[in-house]
C-alpha cells in the first residue's frame, strides 16, 4: 500500500495514514488492543461507554455532544469487537475536511476533543464519576439482555459460542452481566488506568490529511505513556471435533434460523488462506455460489444464505433463515454442497466467478473510510502489511486442486438451530 | 438532445444529465479517485403504487399487495439461467430493492464498466415470466416476509405506519403477505411491467471515474437493440383518499425482545408539496426533530438520565409526496412514560419557544452528516434516484440545507406536533 505510511511516533504509539484527497471527510480510529479472556471482557466493554459521559472540558454527554455538532457534525463513536482471541477497544472519529467547511481548524479541535475523551475523564476522589458508571452499567446489562432481538446475528454469534465454549474465542466481545454487576467506579478507573498505561495503541487515519500535520498534532495533544504492553500474543490451536454437536433453542420466531459451524484449521498466516478465502466464496459467497443456487433458485427453501469465515479463529459460518419443518432439507442439501467441492465438482466458471468476486471486493475496499481503515488495522494485527494488489495476485492465482485441498481440512463442528416454541 | 450540466461548488461535485428520445433520463456524475463504478437503472413504481392505469392499454388495474417487489425479484430471471452470471463473470455486484416509491437495480463494479451497463439495461428490459418460474418464487419471498416478521425494528415501524393510516397504501408491507404473494399470477407481473418499466418512467443513475459521452452512447445503444414498443406512456396512479385523521392511537404486539420497543409518530398533513418546496420541508423537519430530540436535546439528556431511553433513542422524517410523517423513538423499558414526559416537553417548548443558538449549531451538523454521505457512492446514488422521483436535484441538498432560516423552522414547529395527529407503537 504505497499511500500507507507507518511510524512509530512516539514510545508504542503507532501512527498509520493512508492518504485519500477524494474524501470529504476524515477517519480517525484508536485501536487499543487487549487480550480477550473472562476477567477484563466485561470491564472493557464499558469503559468506552463510561468514557463517553465526560471530560473534564466537558463535563456531560450533553456537552460533549454540542462540542461535536458545532464542529459540524464530527462523529465519534466507542466499542468492543473482537479479532481471534483478542478484544479491541477502539474509538473512532469522523470529521468534516476543513476544505469543504468555514473553519480551519477542526481537525485539530476534533482531535483534542477526541484526546480529552480518551485520557481526560471527569472523576470524582480520583475514580469515575458513580452515576455514569452505573447508568452505564445498565445500558450496558440491556445490550447483553438484548442480544437476542436480533435472531439472525445471533444465531451466528452463538453458534460460535456452543463451538469455542471451552476457548477464549467463545467469549462475547460485551461480557455477561454476572462480572458486570460487580464493577466499581474504582475497580474500573483501575483498570482504566492499566488499559491506557499497558496496551498496544495503533492509530490510523484515512483522508484527505498530512501524515506530518496529524503527527504533530497527536505529539502535541496526546496525553498517553505507554510502558510494557500486555502481549495479546495467543496460539491458533488446530481443533479436530470428536463429534457433531447439535443444540436447539425454542424462541417466540416465525421463521427457523440455522447456522452450521465449521472448523477450517487453516489460520490467516498459512499459505493455503487465500485458497480458504476462494472455497468459502465458492460455496456461500454472492448469488453464483452453489448455495444460494441449491438451496434458495433449486429448492425454494430460504430467502438468504451465505457463508463467512472467522480469519483470526480458523472457523467458518453457515447461515440461512428456513422454515422450521424443512431442518433436516436443508442442513442436507448444504452438507451436500460442500461434498460436492470436496469431490472436485468445481466447474472453472464457479472458480472465475468466486475469485472475481473476491478481487472486486478488496478493489472497492479503497473507496470507503471506514473498511479502508479496518482492512489496515486488520493487517497490523497479521504483522503483514501488504498491497491490495498483493492480496489480489494470491487470490488470482488459486487453482481449483487448491480449493479442494482446502476442503480436506473442513470439519463440521456444531449445528445450532432457532425453531419456535411448540 | 443536449446535455445539461449541474455544477455545486460548495461541495465540488457535478452531475450531467441527458434525456433520450424515449423518455429515458441518465445522470451521470464523476467521482475523481474512485475505483468503485456504480449504476443505478430505476423505476418510479414501488410498493405504494397498487392501483394504476396507463394511455397504453387504458384498463384499471388493481394489483396484490407486493407485486412491485415480487417484479424484481422476477426480473433477474432469463430464459436460459439468471443475469447474476453476467455480472459475476466480471466481477461486479448485481442486486436491486424495492421501496414505497422506487424499484432500483443496481451494481458495482471495479472493471468492464460499459458491458455491465449495457447487461444492466438489457435485463430490465427483458421480462421472462412462466407460470413455472412465478409459483417458485414465493417459497423464497414467502421465507424473506418472515424474515421481517422477526425482525423487531421492521415491525415496530410498519405498526407505527398502520396505526397512522386509514387507508393509503403506505401502511402495506413491501413484500406483501404471504397471503397475497400467493395471489400474483404472471399477468399481474406483465401488466405493471409493461406499465412502469416503460423508459419514460424510468432512470439511469451513475457514479464513477468514467468517461460521459461514453455512458450516454452505450445506454443509447442498448435501447436500440431492444426491439420493443418504445413509446412514452402516461401512467395515472390511484391511491386511496387519506383523511388528515389518525387510524389508532396505539399498537401493542408481542415479539421475544428483552426490553420494549417503540416509536412515537405524527401525521404529517402539509402535503402534495413536490421539487424544492418538498425538500425545504423535509430539511427544517429534519433540523426541528433533530434540535428538539436529538443527543444534545434537553429531551434526551432527562430520559438518559432517568434510564428511561438508551442511545438509540432520536427523531427522524420520511415521506413521499402525498404522505409523511415524524417518528421518534428507540428503546424503553416505560414506553408510555416516555411518551408523557414528550407531550409535557412539547408543550413546555411550544410555550418557550426554539433557541436559535441550537438552531444554528444543528444546521452545522446537518451540513457535516451531508458531507460524509457524499464520500458514499451507495448513499449518493439512492439519495438520487429517490429525490429525482419527487422532482428534486440531490445536488441542491445541502444548498436547501444552508438557506433553511431559524424562522421556517420555528413556524414549522407550530404545526408538526398535533396531539390528535399522535400514535404510539410499541413491541414488548
Amino acid at each position: 500500500m504505497n499511500k500507507l505510511k507507518s511510524e512509530e511516533i512516539t514510545k508504542n504509539i503507532f501512527l498509520h495514514t493512508f492518504k485519500e484527497n477524494k474524501f470529504k471527510t476524515n477517519l480517525i480510529n484508536f485501536y487499543f488492543k487487549r487480550p480477550l479472556n473472562k476477567e477484563e471482557v466485561t470491564y472493557n466493554a464499558i469503559l468506552p461507554m463510561v468514557l463517553q459521559r465526560g471530560t473534564n472540558v466537558y463535563k456531560t454527554s450533553k456537552d460533549l455532544v454540542k462540542k461535536l455538532e458545532h464542529l459540524y457534525g464530527a462523529h465519534i463513536s466507542g466499542g468492543v469487537t473482537k479479532k481471534g482471541e483478542r478484544q479491541i477497544i477502539r474509538f473512532s472519529m469522523s470529521i468534516a475536511n476543513e476544505n469543504y467547511v468555514d473553519d480551519s481548524n477542526v481537525l485539530y479541535e476534533g482531535l483534542e476533543l477526541l484526546n480529552d475523551i480518551i485520557t481526560n475523564p471527569i472523576l470524582n476522589n480520583g475514580v469515575f464519576l458513580n452515576d455514569y458508571v452505573n447508568q452505564e452499567k445498565e445500558n450496558l446489562k440491556n445490550k447483553i439482555k438484548g442480544r437476542s432481538n436480533d435472531k439472525m446475528k445471533y444465531a451466528v454469534d452463538k453458534c460460535v459460542e456452543i463451538m469455542c465454549e471451552n476457548e477464549n474465542y467463545g467469549i462475547y466481545e460485551y461480557g455477561n452481566i454476572h462480572d458486570l454487576q460487580k464493577i466499581t467506579s474504582e475497580s474500573l478507573y483501575n483498570h482504566y488506568r492499566k488499559v491506557i498505561n499497558n496496551s498496544e495503541l495503533d492509530v490510523v487515519v484515512v483522508g484527505n490529511t498530512d501524515h506530518d500535520k496529524i503527527k504533530e498534532i497527536l505529539l502535541e495533544i496526546l496525553d498517553i505513556n505507554i510502558s510494557n504492553p500486555t502481549s495479546t500474543e495467543y496460539r491458533i490451536e488446530e481443533v479436530i471435533p470428536t463429534k457433531i454437536k447439535e443444540v436447539e433453542d425454542e424462541m417466540e420466531v416465525n421463521q427457523g434460523k440455522l447456522t452450521l459451524g465449521y472448523r477450517t484449521n487453516i489460520p490467516y498466516y498459512d499459505n493455503l488462506y487465500p485458497a480458504l478465502m476462494v472455497y468459502s466464496n465458492v460455496l456461500g459467497g454472492g448469488a453464483n455460489c452453489k448455495l444460494f443456487r441449491k438451496v434458495r433458485e433449486e429448492y425454494s427453501l430460504c430467502y438468504y444464505i451465505f457463508s463467512r469465515l472467522e480469519k483470526y479463529k480458523s472457523l467458518m459460518l453457515i447461515s440461512s433463515g428456513i422454515e422450521i419443518e424443512n431442518f433436516n432439507k436443508a442442513k442436507d442439501v448444504i452438507k451436500k454442497q460442500l461434498i460436492e467441492i470436496e469431490k472436485g465438482n468445481i466447474t472453472d466458471k464457479e472458480m472465475d466467478y468466486a475469485k472475481k468476486n473476491i478481487v472486486n471486493s478488496i478493489k472497492q475496499l479503497k473507496d470507503t473510510p471506514h473498511d479502508l481503515a479496518e482492512y489496515i488495522y486488520g493487517q497490523i494485527i497479521s504483522k503483514s502489511i501488504e498491497p491490495l494488489e498483493k492480496l489480489i495476485d494470491k487470490i488470482e492465482s488459486i487453482k481449483t486442486e487448491q480449493v479442494i485441498e482446502v476442503s480436506k481440512n473442513i470439519k463440521l463442528d456444531t449445528i445450532y438451530f432457532i425453531t419456535n416454541k411448540r | 438532445m443536449d446535455i445539461i450540466e449541474y455544477e455545486n461548488k460548495l461541495i465540488n461535485e457535478r452531475v450531467y444529465e441527458k434525456k433520450l428520445s424515449n423518455g429515458l433520463k441518465i445522470f451521470y456524475m464523476p467521482k475523481q479517485g474512485y475505483t468503485k463504478q456504480y449504476a443505478m437503472f430505476a423505476t418510479n413504481y414501488g410498493s405504494n403504487d397498487l392501483k394504476f392505469k396507463s394511455n397504453s392499454s387504458n384498463t384499471m388495474y388493481n394489483t396484490p399487495k407486493g407485486a412491485a417487489h415480487f417484479l424484481e425479484h422476477k426480473m433477474f430471471e432469463e430464459p436460459e439461467g439468471n443475469s447474476f452470471d453476467r455480472f459475476a463473470n466480471r466481477g461486479a455486484n448485481v442486486n436491486a430493492y424495492t421501496n414505497f416509491n422506487t424499484t432500483a437495480y443496481y451494481f458495482t463494479s471495479t472493471d468492464s464498466f460499459y458491458e455491465n451497463l449495457t447487461d444492466l439495461i438489457n435485463f430490465v428490459q427483458s421480462p421472462y415470466f412462466t407460470e413455472e418460474n412465478v409459483e417458485k418464487e414465493k417459497g423464497i419471498i414467502a421465507q424473506e416476509i418472515k424474515m421481517y416478521d422477526d425482525n423487531p425494528d421492521w415491525k415496530v415501524y410498519f405498526n407505527l405506519l398502520k396505526a397512522m393510516y386509514n387507508d393509503h397504501t403506505v401502511k402495506n408491507e413491501i413484500a406483501g403477505t404471504v397471503e397475497s404473494i400467493n395471489k400474483i399470477t404472471k399477468d399481474d407481473l406483465y401488466n405493471c411491467y409493461n406499465t412502469f418499466y416503460n423508459p419514460s418512467n424510468m432512470a439511469v443513475f451513475i457514479v464513477g471515474n468514467l468517461d460521459k459521452d461514453k455512458i450516454f452512447k452505450t445506454i443509447e445503444d442498448a435501447f436500440k437493440s431492444i426491439s420493443k414498443n418504445q413509446d412514452s406512456i402516461i401512467i395515472e396512479k390511484y391511491y386511496p383518499d387519506e383523511s388528515e385523521s389518525i387510524n389508532k392511537n396505539i399498537i401493542e404486539e408481542s415479539m421475544s425482545v428483552s426490553s420494549p420497543l417503540f416509536y412515537v409518530g405524527y401525521k404529517d398533513t402539509d402535503l402534495k408539496l413536490t421539487g424544492n418546496k418538498l425538500l425545504g420541508k423535509e430539511i427544517e423537519l429534519r433540523l426541528l426533530l433533530d434540535i428538539l430530540f436529538g443527543k444534545s436535546s434537553e429531551l434526551f439528556e432527562i430520559l438518559y438520565n432517568k434510564g428511561l431511553v438508551d442511545d438509540s433513542f432520536g427523531g427522524e422524517y420520511s415521506g413521499g409526496i402525498n404522505y409523511g410523517h415524524c417518528i421518534i423513538g428507540g428503546k424503553s423499558k416505560e414506553p408510555k412514560t416516555v411518551l408523557n414526559i414528550i407531550n409535557d416537553y412539547i408543550d413546555r417548548k411550544l410555550e418557550t419557544g426554539l433557541m436559535k443558538e441550537n438552531f444554528e449549531r444543528i444546521q452545522k451538523k446537518q451540513i457535516g452528516q451531508c458531507l460524509n454521505q457524499l464520500d458514499s457512492i451507495e448513499f449518493v446514488g439512492s439519495s438520487f434516484i429517490s429525490y429525482l422521483f419527487k422532482d428534486i436535484n440531490f445536488l441542491e441538498y445541502i444548498d436547501v440545507l444552508n438557506n433553511i432560516t431559524f424562522e421556517k423552522v420555528e413556524k414549522r414547529f407550530k404545526n408538526s406536533f398535533k396531539g390528535e395527529k399522535q400514535v404510539l407503537s410499541i413491541i414488548k
